[in-house]
């Protein structure tokens, strides 16, 4: 197993203390496309965050590829971020100050990859993603679409085990949504990218092949979406 | 630490983008670092300008002047008057080893002299050979007096340097000629340069000076002496034997060895100590100032920093979430507030430097001030540059500790 989370638990204390997790036990395999689907409140991003080393959990074990991921320091945890995972964003959180090859260039910088390879190599997955003309151009002179392919390209580049994403579509309108989970979805049916989206929206889910329902902080149904009918508004496409 | 050609394009970068706002911040680096720069450079122009006044001036020197009495002594009345005689120099040098010299000076104002058509009126003076211990000439044709002058009186002359370009207004060796001082003839021996302002009786450059008996003779003084030029061995501090001095003096002439007013003694040492502590002072209030308004312009760019890393949580967030450690978060946040600092310092620099050099040449077009340095050494100016590095550091850290508490987490948050 890629992934596997056993009991693990979350309270957030600001104040009134928040149970936001209770016992959370998932199991993802290497290359599956996998939706979290809930409601907001259900502690979906909650979860995300943990699967992504953004956040700590507070009991339970967190393992990616038989490696436990628990009390790790900023370092480490920056360190298997950058290595491990791959992050999308609803708000495509692009640094807007960069170009698009800069923005993609950027896991690289941190790893310490040499200038003249990671812009070698941030200009092969642009290139893959259609957006090769659009490399010298800043987040700002580009469609939403556009700008969720860079940020695709800055989560791939690092050769990540998982790609998370968080709402990948929340700031699309529906025919760019489907132009990018049809994108996810080949990435992982040819390349075999495990991928994890988190979402609300029942197409976006039914896009994926397995959907885990996460409720009130426990998971509930996971169902198997391998024939993509799952979602409760036709399966053509994604609503909005 | 990662540090290749973007890290600094991403420096330069982020300072650019808020021009207006490095520009201002900049501001307050750069004008604290001219003020520190400039008021050093000017200061120690200023000393040296004044430095100039004392040149040629033995350090060690006390000049010994009568005066009236103001204290009654041994039936005596107060307000009487006295004058210091060849005896008195004779009994110091005798009574005090630790003298090296004691010399006599007697001098006239306002003695006309004249060569051809020119005439100068400056004063005229008597001295030994000695003198030279006192107030060092720089001959600029010939020689001083000396002993053989001196012993066999010798009607010979020195003349100084306003009083030979006004006998001589065509320049060129004078020596040999003879000219006529008051009403008699002296050859001219010698020139003499020095400049300093500091002289006893009349400034050496307006002076003719001839051997003391001769002037003795000429001007009828007896065994009376204007002054009493001592300098004390080297190691020895004048103001300690001012007492044994005093007392020497006044048993001879009878008033009171505590009477300070019936013998001045003129003490260089102290006048060069009132100098030094003048310019400790300054100095003083010079670095206090300077710092101050480097640290007022450090404050300033931290303050800003500050701002800045408020202002791009989201995007310090993401570069977290996408693999920055801590340390590449606290690196860039330094190196930005290092090259803030360094870049306003520099020009800082630059500017005082160029207006020292500005400030020079207009006070030194003066002759008075020949010679006179305003501008900062080059060491100077190097560890000024490290101290903006160190300052950079030190306004980076507060910062740049609030842009390391950043969790990715905020990145997502902060929409």
């Amino acid at each position: 197993m890629l992934i596997e989370l056993k009991d693990v638990n979350k309270t957030y204390n600001n104040g009134q203390p928040l149970h936001v997790l209770k016992g959370i036990n998932l199991s993802i395999d290497s290359g599956e496309f996998v939706s979290i689907m809930g409601a907001s409140g259900s502690g979906k991003s909650t979860l995300l965050n943990i699967l992504g080393i953004l956040d700590n959990y507070d009991t339970g074990e967190y393992h990616i590829d038989g490696r436990l991921i628990k009390n790790l320091t900023e370092k480490q945890a920056a360190d298997y971020r950058n290595r491990m995972i791959g992050f999308i964003f609803q708000s495509f959180n692009l640094i807007g100050f960069k170009t698009a090859v800069e923005n993609v260039e950027l896991p690289l910088f941190y790893q310490g990859v040499n200038r003249h390879k990671r812009h070698e190599l941030a200009m092969q997955y642009l290139d893959k993603l259609g957006l090769t003309d659009w490399a010298h151009h800043y987040p700002n002179e580009m469609s939403g679409g556009q700008k969720q392919r860079v940020a695709i390209a800055r989560a791939l580049i690092t050769g990540p085990k998982i790609l998370l994403a968080d709402e990948p579509t929340g700031a699309l309108d529906s025919k760019t949504s489907e132009e990018v989970m049809q994108l996810l979805s080949a990435l992982n049916r040819d390349e075999g990218v495990t991928i994890i989206v988190v979402t609300h929206e029942s197409g976006v889910a039914n896009c994926t092949n397995k959907i885990v329902h996460i409720k009130d902080g426990i998971i509930g149904e996971i169902q198997d979406n391998r024939t993509h009918s799952a979602s409760a508004f036709g399966t053509a496409t994604i609503m909005k | 630490m990662k540090l290749d050609f973007d890290s600094f394009r991403e420096i330069a970068d982020a300072l650019v983008r808020n021009k207006s706002r490095s520009l201002l911040t900049g501001f307050g680096v750069f004008w604290g670092i001219f003020m520190l720069l400039f008021m050093i450079g000017g200061g120690q122009g200023l000393k040296q300008m004044i430095g100039k006044n004392f040149e040629g001036f033995a350090t060690n020197t006390s000049i010994l002047v009568s005066s009236q009495t103001t204290k009654p002594w041994k039936g005596f009345k107060e307000g009487r008057y006295w004058n210091l005689t060849y005896t008195d120099v004779e009994r110091l040098k005798m009574l005090m080893p630790d003298l090296e010299t004691v010399t006599p000076c007697i001098s006239t104002w306002g003695t006309k002299s004249e060569f051809g058509d020119n005439s100068y009126s400056g004063s005229f003076k008597g001295v030994y050979a000695d003198y030279v211990n006192i107030e060092e000439p720089q001959m600029k044709y010939g020689r001083f007096i000396n002993e053989t002058d001196v012993l066999q009186e010798r009607k010979v002359c020195v003349i100084g340097k306003r009083v030979y370009n006004n006998l001589f207004p065509d320049g060129g060796d004078p020596c040999g000629n003879f000219i006529k001082v008051g009403p008699a003839y002296y050859q001219v021996i010698g020139v003499d340069y020095s400049s300093g302002n500091v002289s006893v009786s009349g400034s050496a450059d307006e002076s003719i000076v001839a051997p003391l008996p001769v002037v003795q003779k000429i001007l009828n003084r007896g065994s009376v002496v204007d002054l009493v030029c001592v300098t004390g061995r080297s190691g020895i501090r004048m103001t300690e034997l001012e007492p044994r001095m005093r007392q020497i003096v006044a048993r001879q002439h009878s008033f009171d060895p505590s009477d300070n007013q019936a013998l001045f003694i003129i003490n260089t040492e102290q006048m060069f100590s009132l100098i030094d502590n003048l310019f400790t002072g300054v100095n003083f209030l010079i670095w206090l100032v300077g710092l101050g308004t480097i640290l007022a312009g450090v404050i300033g760019v931290s303050n800003i920093m500050m701002v800045t890393v408020k202002e791009r949580t989201t995007e310090i967030g993401i570069r977290r979430a996408i693999g920055a450690t801590p340390r590449d978060v606290l690196s860039q946040i330094i190196m930005e507030s290092i090259s803030l600092t360094l870049v306003a310092g520099s020009f800082g620099i630059v500017f005082a430097v160029q207006l020292l050099r500005l400030l020079e040449t207009i006070v030194t077009a003066n002759p008075d001030n020949a010679g006179a340095s305003f501008q900062i050494g080059f060491w100077t100016a190097v560890v000024a540059a490290l101290l903006l590095t160190l300052l950079g550091v030190i306004a980076g850290l507060a910062p740049a500790s609030r842009a390391m508490a950043i969790k990715p987490v905020d990145a997502m948050r902060d929409e």
